[in-house]
């Protein structure tokens, strides 16, 4: 059972199911496409986290960016949807590599601190352009064009366009994960001067864990942007790059379908709680303070353990559980 | 003679910066922890002043009560939650107080309404001096005196006094004062709590300048982190000197292009790390 669950093509089948299922459970396509969009931007922010031991606030740039590349690609340049989605990613690796290759001079917290400052860079960027980006209003009528003769206005057309594209880079990214360059990432992550000392380029595979990262996140900004019509200021604001993290952490670090769920935790949790309480955020933070004391996997923590006592295995969280305890520093 | 005025302007916004940013620098220097709820309690300390001076109390007696409540209530944060936390992997930190951010943010929102408001400073402060054809507010010079005073004020407390060296020795050697016989759990407490204080004072004497509203902790919290990366954490003169370095950058570009005037500081920022990667005070 436990085994199972680690499998990769589990994974992927979940990811395909999630895709199928939303549809059957929700009543709005929009939220369905939201979360699969999120779902593959908070996969792209993992392989950052867990794969690459990087914690980036900086995700929001990227998703940002996609969203008005898409925008203006779409408006002012009225390219086809095929011939704009690969010139986002290439402006999301481009720009993800850059901030990437700047941020990795310092590590540890002070990496973490360089990603926030740069993602503020970027909204005041952002804001200041306001000819390209509109400002505070955002770029708005982005239109969601025809694909080969298929009309996409239909919200649950539109999600079937995105579920076969998150699938495609959801695979995508999965593969990037069990090749050779991501169990490097890996061996970044556990120990970094063993991985240097052995002979890795680790800076090189932290810029290029960027780059693949930053050009998955602005597909799915551009993704979003067709999604609601407008490349709004929000995208790129401190507040994405903060709920693409919360998402990743919620749903837990280390394997890309969690991130699928936590994205989708998220969404769901805040269309249903929003509803009855427009400050449900506050809980939110509660959550995080809990997750941070005692779910330290997240919700695929919380699956395996269940796994683990269905199965009458005994629970993989036990022994990393034991190690992350909070120790008493009594004198 | 505008350049000197946006200098003046610089130097209490860059004495605000660093206030804001050595009450980080502080607490990270002695627990290893990095605290994302700080702009939250900078929020705290303006919103706070803005009450009481709403209520008709004095700005003076507002100023060190914000002071105080914010750095209760942070060391009561640190005491019942945050130690708990320090064990684990720097991720959590910050999770958890981002969490911690999310709900001062939405409290704030709840008690105060979402929109912003403004706080006349006190009355004594509310003329401008007129130094020949230079005309410039009362309150700012005020912010530039007391800031400069608390700047050397907690010099003295870090450098001169024996708390301060059992603060720096905690940071150093957190083991060895454990032996020696330092309740370090209560010296961690009151250290979170002072650097939450001086982020809530910072806040308060902001609160006449900019306003109150309830994003302002997201601005205040990345400022902070430029300054730190820029200055060195953990550098008392780094944060000074980095701080008066982004105020003065700030209100300098305020005049020569104001849309991007915050987007010069981390534009220089940028600039730094790529030639000073370990910012100009830094040793690690």
């Amino acid at each position: 059972m436990i085994r199972l669950l680690e499998r990769p093509i589990v994974h992927f089948a979940l990811a395909a199911a999630t895709a199928l299922v939303l549809p059957l459970v929700l009543r709005s396509g929009t939220l369905a496409s939201e979360i699969l969009i999120y779902g593959l931007a908070a996969a792209a922010c993992n392989l950052l986290l867990g794969y690459t031991g990087l914690l980036s606030f900086g995700q929001g740039i990227f998703f940002g960016l996609g969203s008005y590349a898409a925008g203006l690609l779409l408006l002012r340049a009225g390219w086809p949807v095929l011939a704009m989605l690969p010139a986002v990613a290439l402006v999301g690796a481009a720009t993800a590599a850059a901030v990437g290759w700047l941020s990795i001079r310092r590590q540890g917290v002070y990496f973490v601190m360089l990603t926030l400052a740069f993602s503020q860079l970027f909204y005041f960027l952002a804001y200041t352009l306001s000819d390209l980006t509109g400002g505070d209003n955002g770029l708005l009528n982005v239109p969601r064009p025809a694909l080969g003769g298929q009309p996409l206005s239909n919200p649950w057309t539109y999600y079937a366009f995105v579920a076969v594209l998150f699938l495609g880079l959801f695979a995508a990214l999965q593969r990037v994960a069990l090749s050779t360059f991501g169990r490097t990432l890996l061996a970044i992550r556990d120990n970094e001067a063993r991985a240097s000392a052995i002979g890795f380029p680790v800076r090189t595979f932290k810029v290029a864990a960027f780059a693949i990262s930053g050009a998955v996140t602005a597909l799915a900004g551009a993704l979003h942007a067709m999604l609601i019509g407008v490349a709004p200021l929000s995208n790129i604001e401190y507040h994405t790059s903060e709920t693409l993290l919360i998402m990743t952490i919620i749903g837990g670090a280390g394997n890309l379908f969690a991130s699928v769920l936590g994205a989708a935790f998220y969404l769901v949790a805040g269309d249903l709680l929003s509803a009855i309480w427009p400050r449900w955020l506050l809980l939110l933070g509660a959550l995080l303070v809990a997750i941070a004391l005692f779910m330290q996997r997240g919700l695929w923590g919380l699956i395996e353990r269940a796994a683990a006592l269905v199965a009458r295995e005994p629970d993989p969280n036990a022994a990393s559980a034991d190690a992350t305890l909070p120790e008493e520093s009594r004198p | 003679m505008t350049y000197l005025f946006q200098i003046l302007n610089g130097i209490g916004l860059g004495m605000l910066y660093f206030l804001l940013a050595v009450g980080l620098s502080i607490i990270f220097g002695l627990l290893q922890f990095v605290n994302f709820a700080h702009g939250a309690f900078y929020m705290l300390g303006a919103y706070l002043a803005y009450t009481m001076v709403e209520r008709g109390l004095s700005f003076w007696l507002a100023l060190p009560l914000a002071f105080l409540a914010v750095g209760a209530l942070a060391a009561l944060t640190e005491a019942v939650l945050l130690r708990r936390i320090y064990a684990q992997a720097h991720t959590f930190h910050i999770l958890a107080t981002v969490g911690l951010a999310l709900a001062v943010q939405e409290i704030v929102i709840i008690v105060w309404g979402p929109i912003g408001a403004n706080l006349a400073p006190p009355d004594s402060l509310s003329g401008v001096v007129i130094l020949g054809d230079f005309i410039y507010p009362e309150y700012r010079l005020f912010v530039i005196a007391l800031t400069a005073l608390l700047a050397g004020g907690l010099w003295w407390l870090l450098e001169g006094t024996r708390l301060g060296a059992i603060v720096r020795a905690g940071s150093e050697a957190p083991e060895t004062m454990a032996l020696l016989g330092y309740d370090t759990r209560r010296i961690n407490t009151a250290v979170f709590g002072l650097g939450a204080g001086l982020a809530g004072l910072a806040g308060a004497l902001a609160a006449p300048i900019r306003g109150v509203d309830p994003f302002m902790s997201v601005e205040a919290l990345s400022v902070a982190f430029v300054v730190v990366v820029v200055g060195g954490m953990g550098s008392y003169a780094g944060a000074l000197a980095a701080g008066l370095a982004v105020g003065i950058a700030q209100s300098l570009m305020a005049t020569l292009w104001p849309e991007g005037a915050r987007l010069m500081i981390y534009l220089g920022m940028a600039a730094v790390i790529v030639t000073m990667p370990r910012g100009l005070f830094g040793r690690a």
